[in-house]
């Protein structure tokens, strides 16, 4: 079967320094995958390569077996990608945000409409109806970011840290929406540095440190006998072992 | 005291980070600008000190309008950085305050000043003593007075009637000065600057200081002591002023309550305009660019009405046009990373959306703006009309062009703090890109121009004709720009660097790649070229074959007359040698490139 994200031998350097070190993932179709890494680590920079939002030094990717750079047309309506930290169109609201994407991407007007209350009522951005989203809370703006990735049911879901100051409440009906959908047989990569929620969500895993891939498969296989965190520690952890301490706050 | 110098550290880290690749291009540019602007008011403090309190002034309006429309003027430290430290208001103002003279800008402005000195010293010693003082205090008013100034303009920025407000404002102030001479004829003076204007410049805050130092000079210590006392006042009202305005600023939130009017759109270029028409509407920095450009026109054409001249009343259209354009110059620079939707959308033509926008925002507006006022003066003329619609193709044309090919990185919306006008960090770049795209709009209409003046109204089909290829053709130019660089544009709005250039492009080294000693020599030729090529070689030699018995800082006129045209020559090889250095080490590729990386892209590969 197609992998739903064939990542291929992705390089990328920013001035003197390696972002990315010729990574390889295969994403297959239905899995749940996590990408966990420290700060700095290449995940937003390899998924940013991935949906074609930053062109690679080298190395490729498909999406369903789609060229994101030679056949972006097709590779990205079957994606829905949500970004960490980019602007919106601001002067919109909620509503707007999605009325505006789901015309962008061609969708007719009444399924445009439908799905946008249903989005907004969903992820309780619905009260926020005249707000717009320059004036959105930072969990706000992962909430509708969400939502424009969802808006026209791709196949794929590429999510940057989408639990990333989003209240509990909401998350949990993140988390609900997310396993729906991959239940009904979509793919989801999402990248975080909160071992919990990846151990909670994901059936697969990569550990992904100074660019390069230290460990990737079933999350299973990944962790062994122990928990994903002390997989992690292990793989990318400091040598030195216990952790700092501030001398100037302990008495 | 130790606020402000940990605020001074602070912010030369900051400056001596950014100095890198094109952005310290820019900056030399701008510094080698404003050096000639402060040498050119040194000079007149030597020939014509009349004019002295009036070229002051324009400092000073230069200091108050200067970041109104180039990215808020200097920010390196951002008032909101130190919310949490608890500063009481008047320290956080008095630190940022001290930081502020870290810079080009204030260094260039001490140099201009520094014409009080030399204007003392031809009075006398004393003179010259007060003139320190005085030209520090000045320097400090400049600087203020621009703090106060945006902090005021962000304030009114928070409403639409305070945008709209300070739009009309701001532009009936600059149209004035643009067009100060007919203020001057209208006060009976034909020629020379009239005596008015020396008195009341006097009278600014600018020109305190050359009082100080003349009744200096002439013994009057009453009269330099106010001066320099005025200043000092003046110093603390608007230092207490800023102070409130910080803690104004960082206190803003802004909840919106309005209804909004549903969107109705049912295409995706319909989606696009509806977008882009809201944008308009509802981001209020746009509201008060396209007010000042409204206004500025308005007024510009209606000065001549003050000696009775009304021939230039329609113009206001065309004028207005221009304006606009120029303000909207960096279009997708001022939405920052939001492009990542439109690379993720291919097919949506998000280009042509934002052409009939801006069309929709400028057009009509220009159209009534124009034909009334032509009625009114006794009917359209076919170069008026001619140029109108060459001028509306012209700019919507241009505005996404310019904005994708000489894309200016910018701050997201939701990241400019308390600061709205704040849209880069970039100020010299914004500034030269708004005159850019005056100057290539104000072009595109000169085909329509010369069609009218040779055949009449037929010149007007020239006019639509060039306006609808301008807004097609460079449309079409952006769309493609924005296809193929995409991603790397999106870099550019997300880091704030221009994208490396590709290993084995041609021609195209940056100057970040240069080593140290190859950036040095450079800068010192391109910046100093210009003196020995200009001043001291092509004005001397002017001055020489001219018999003109000035002498000033022409080193070659001082010399005996067989010297001085071998010094003169001299001069002007020497300038042209130190161009023609500065280009080969720019342009030189660096040599020894980065071994065995290839830019092989999947595109490339497939």
């Amino acid at each position: 079967m197609t992998a739903a994200l064939e990542i291929s031998g992705l390089c990328k350097t920013f001035g003197e320094k390696v972002a990315v070190d010729h990574v390889d993932l295969s994403i297959p179709q239905g899995s749940f995958y996590g990408l966990v890494g420290q700060n700095g680590a290449g995940k937003t920079t390899t998924l940013s390569m991935a949906v074609g939002l930053l062109r690679p030094d080298e190395g490729g990717a498909r999406i369903f077996g789609a060229d994101v750079w030679s056949n972006p047309a097709e590779a990205k309506t079957l994606v829905g990608v949500l970004p960490d930290g980019m602007a919106m169109p601001e002067r919109l609201t909620g509503r707007e945000v999605l009325t505006y994407l789901g015309l962008l991407r061609g969708l007719p007007r009444e399924v445009v409409d439908q799905r946008a209350e249903e989005l907004l009522s969903v992820l309780e951005l619905d009260e926020a109806e005249k707000t717009l989203v320059i004036e959105y809370s930072t969990g706000m703006r992962k909430k509708i970011g969400l939502a424009t990735a969802l808006l026209h049911a791709p196949r794929l879901l590429v999510l940057d840290e989408p639990f990333e100051a989003v209240d509990p409440v909401s998350a949990a009906t993140i988390k609900t929406i997310l396993r729906g959908f991959v239940a009904g047989g979509g793919s989801i990569v999402l990248s975080s540095h909160v071992m919990a929620l990846v151990e909670q969500l994901c059936d697969h895993v990569a550990v992904i440190d100074k660019g390069k891939v230290a460990a990737a498969g079933s999350l299973n296989e990944v962790r062994g006998d122990g928990s994903l965190e002390d997989t992690f520690v292990g793989l990318v952890g400091a040598s030195d072992g216990g952790s700092k301490e501030l001398t100037w706050l302990s008495r | 005291m130790a606020v402000a110098l940990t605020m001074v550290q602070m912010k030369v880290a900051v400056l001596r980070h950014s100095m890198t690749g094109q952005r310290a291009g820019f900056i030399v540019m701008g510094a080698l600008v404003g050096l000639v602007l402060a040498v050119g008011t040194i000079f007149l403090a030597f020939s014509w000190a009349d004019l002295l309190t009036a070229v002051y002034a324009v400092w000073m309006l230069g200091w108050i309008f200067g970041p109104v429309f180039a990215g808020g003027g200097d920010e390196t430290l951002r008032p909101e950085y130190f919310t949490l430290v608890g500063l009481p208001p008047r320290r956080l103002a008095s630190g940022l305050l001290v930081a502020a003279f870290v810079g080009v800008a204030p260094v260039i402005s001490l140099l201009a000043l520094t014409g009080l000195t030399v204007f003392g010293a031809r009075q006398g010693v004393v003179a010259a003593l007060v003139s320190v003082p005085a030209l520090l205090l000045q320097l400090v008013v400049f600087v203020l007075l621009s703090r106060v100034a945006v902090a005021l303009l962000g304030l009114a920025l928070r409403s639409r009637v305070g945008a709209i407000g300070a739009g009309l404002i701001n532009g009936l102030i600059l149209a004035t000065l643009g067009q100060i001479w007919v203020v001057f004829v209208a006060l009976g003076q034909t020629q020379g600057i009239p005596p008015v204007v020396t008195t009341v410049t006097r009278y600014l805050p600018s020109g305190w200081g050359l009082v100080a130092v003349e009744a200096a000079a002439s013994g009057d210590w009453l009269r330099a002591a106010a001066a320099l006392g005025g200043m000092a006042l003046l110093i603390a009202l608007l230092l207490t002023a800023w102070a409130a305005l910080l803690t104004r600023r960082a206190g803003a939130t802004r909840a919106a309550t309005r209804g909004r009017r549903p969107m109705r759109a049912t295409t995706a270029s319909g989606a696009v305009l509806a977008k882009e028409l809201r944008t308009w509407s509802r981001d209020l920095v746009r509201t008060h660019q396209l007010t000042f450009a409204f206004a500025y026109g308005v007024c510009f054409a209606a000065a001549p009405l003050l000696m009775n001249w009304n021939g230039m009343l329609p113009w206001a259209g065309p004028i207005f046009v221009l304006m606009a354009a120029a303000m909207s110059a960096n279009l997708y620079g001022s939405d920052g990373t939001a492009l990542w939707l439109t690379l993720m959308t291919p097919g949506a033509t998000d280009v042509r959306g934002r052409q009939h926008a801006w069309l929709l925002a400028v057009a009509p507006l220009a159209v009534v703006l124009t034909l009334s006022l032509a009625v009114v003066t006794g009917g359209p003329e076919p170069t008026l009309l001619a140029i109108l619609l060459a001028l509306l193709g012209g700019g919507a044309g241009l505005v996404p062009l310019a904005s994708v090919y000489a894309l200016i990185p910018g701050t997201d919306p939701h990241r400019r703090g308390g600061n709205p006008l704040r849209s880069t960090e970039e100020d010299g770049a914004v500034t030269g890109m708004v005159y850019a795209v005056l100057a290539l709009t104000a072009l595109t209409a000169v085909p329509a121009a010369i069609a009218t003046a040779l055949l009449g109204w037929a010149g007007v089909a020239v006019g639509a004709l060039t306006g609808v290829l301008c807004y097609w053709g460079f449309g079409l130019l952006a769309e493609r720009r924005l296809l193929a660089e995409g991603p790397e544009l999106l870099d550019m709005m997300r880091t704030g660097r221009r994208p490396a250039a590709k290993p084995g492009a041609v021609g195209r080294t940056r100057f970040e790649d240069l080593t140290r000693r190859q950036q040095i020599i450079a800068m010192i030729c391109f910046t100093t070229g210009a003196i020995p090529l200009f001043p001291q070689g092509v004005v001397a030699g002017y001055l020489k074959v001219s018999e003109s018995s000035t002498r000033s800082w022409f080193l070659a006129l001082y010399l005996p007359s067989w010297l001085q045209w071998p010094t003169i020559v001299f001069m002007v090889v020497l300038g042209v040698a130190m161009y023609t250095t500065g280009v080969i080490v720019s342009y030189r590729r660096k040599e020894s490139p980065v071994a065995g990386r290839e830019t092989v892209t999947s595109t490339e590969a497939a």
